[in-house]
């Protein structure tokens, strides 16, 4: 636990929320959940873009493919 | 989706929600392309490697000011009523959940040094994804390099199957390909499917390459239409690095055409003197139908060797393969022809794709086809042009 301890028990959990973000795909979609903090390259010109940029907007994401 | 854009215009005015998009595609310059040609500015997240975890598309989703998700089928006509008038502002469970995350751009030459101490799986696709997000074609190797390490370490991962054929698909349209890159690719996309059947933008991927038996769609036959369509608006359309094969262009179909009457071989004698790779790199990559139905499709790769300044002599034959294909195989001909380009020599990569059902498969046993090019190359500026004919060995399994 080395510092885990010494800090508040939701910061332990954003961490470790973190960790899977970037490094798993398993991130679940659940209505009443927040949407994950995935970052992803902007189509327009590859810079970091994240749905928490658009925070204080209502937002319809639309997942799609050209195909 | 054109169907979200009309639908949304005039809301998007009334600065009520933003449209916001992430696109599913192994390309970028593609999914450029089809906004420009649909004239679509929403902002939009490029997803090659599928982190977002969805197994189909597409998907709509309702996000409210705090970054819940409010709904995942939303759908334009019901925005207003179950979603639009909705106050979620003063909902208890909003400000709970929602912590403001810290962003810090990935340092990645950093991490690759810190890489000596990583132990889980976890710590590799990290890496890995940030290097194929982040990094540029000379961070390919070391993408490779720590999806495999996670692979080691979780073996049974679809996710980083279907990453480590992500980024060597990457790094075969790289300067830094590596012999059998494509094949490869589509060799871990299919053992990712394998894991887990349901997944479809897996699946997705290995049909844009393989045979048409297995195409639900076209996937990139908008692709002309969208260039004549900008260019007709005085516009320069996207251009495209990597233009779409002919198994992206290709059609579905319910049956793989046959027709292997009189056709002689070319060199049935063995005469002509073989070019070892001396002069002519061909790679191949054989895409099985993701449907196991028997039906390959066969993508060949033919580079004239930079080294030795080689180059295609057009003022010969065109170039051919003869495929010596047995009875039982289902092909459309034993023998292709690369029609010559107008000019007199170059030394542009050619590529040549056909469909093959070999026979016997699915067997135990795989089954090997014998298979020759012949081709008119030249060696040096202003060289000697020789003509030539390479062996090749077709493997289906």
């Amino acid at each position: 636990m080395r510092y885990g301890l010494s800090i508040a028990p939701w910061i332990a959990v954003t961490f470790l929320t973190m960790d899977c973000f970037n490094s798993l795909s398993a991130l679940e979609l659940q209505v009443g959940k927040p949407f994950p903090n995935l970052r992803l390259p902007s189509l327009k010109d590859g810079s970091p873009m994240s749905i928490q940029d658009f925070r204080g907007q209502k937002v319809v994401l639309h997942v799609f493919a050209s195909w | 989706m054109p169907g979200w854009h009309k639908a949304t215009e005039g809301l998007q005015d009334e600065d009520r929600f933003q449209m916001v998009g992430i696109i599913q595609e192994q390309h970028p310059d593609r999914a450029r392309l089809f906004m420009q040609w649909k004239q679509m500015d929403w902002p939009i997240m490029i997803d090659s490697l599928d982190l977002l975890g969805v197994s189909g598309i597409p998907i709509t989703l309702a996000i409210d000011e705090m970054g819940i998700i409010r709904s995942k089928r939303m759908h334009p006509e019901s925005l207003e009523s179950d979603f639009l008038s909705h106050n979620y502002r003063d909902s208890k469970d909003g400000e709970k959940h929602v912590k403001s995350f810290p962003y810090t751009p990935p340092n990645l030459e950093q991490q690759i040094e810190t890489k000596t101490s990583f132990s889980s799986m976890g710590e590799w696709m990290s890496l890995g994804n940030d290097l194929v997000l982040w990094g540029n074609q000379n961070h390919l190797d070391e993408a490779v390099n720590a999806y495999q390490q996670a692979l080691t370490l979780s073996p049974d991962s679809g996710q980083a199957h279907f990453s480590l054929g992500v980024a060597l698909r990457r790094r075969y349209e790289s300067p830094g390909r590596r012999k059998d890159d494509f094949q490869n690719a589509v060799t871990y996309w299919q053992q990712a499917l394998n894991i887990d059947p349901n997944q479809y933008i897996w699946r997705r991927r290995i049909q844009q390459y393989g045979p048409r038996l297995d195409k639900p769609y076209s996937f990139y036959d908008w692709v002309n239409h969208a260039r004549e369509e900008i260019l007709e608006q005085g516009a320069q359309p996207v251009p495209l690095p990597v233009e779409p094969s002919g198994a992206e262009f290709a059609v579905p179909s319910r049956s793989l055409l046959n027709g292997t009457e009189s056709q002689s071989e070319p060199d049935s004698s063995g005469r002509i003197f073989r070019d070892s790779g001396e002069f002519i790199h061909i790679e191949q990559t054989i895409v099985a139908s993701s449907k196991k139905d028997g039906s390959f499709r066969v993508h060949f790769t033919l580079r004239p060797i930079a080294d030795k300044k080689a180059h295609w002599n057009n003022e010969s034959d065109d170039l051919k393969l003869w495929v010596s294909a047995p009875k039982n195989a289902v092909i459309p001909s034993r023998i292709f022809h690369y029609p010559n380009p107008e000019e007199a020599t170059d030394s542009r990569v050619r590529r040549l794709e056909f469909e093959i059902n070999p026979g016997n498969i699915p067997s135990e046993e795989p089954v090997s086809i014998p298979a020759y090019f012949l081709y008119n190359v030249c060696e040096d500026v202003n060289g000697t042009c020789f003509y030539r004919r390479q062996d090749i060995s077709l493997e289906f399994k």
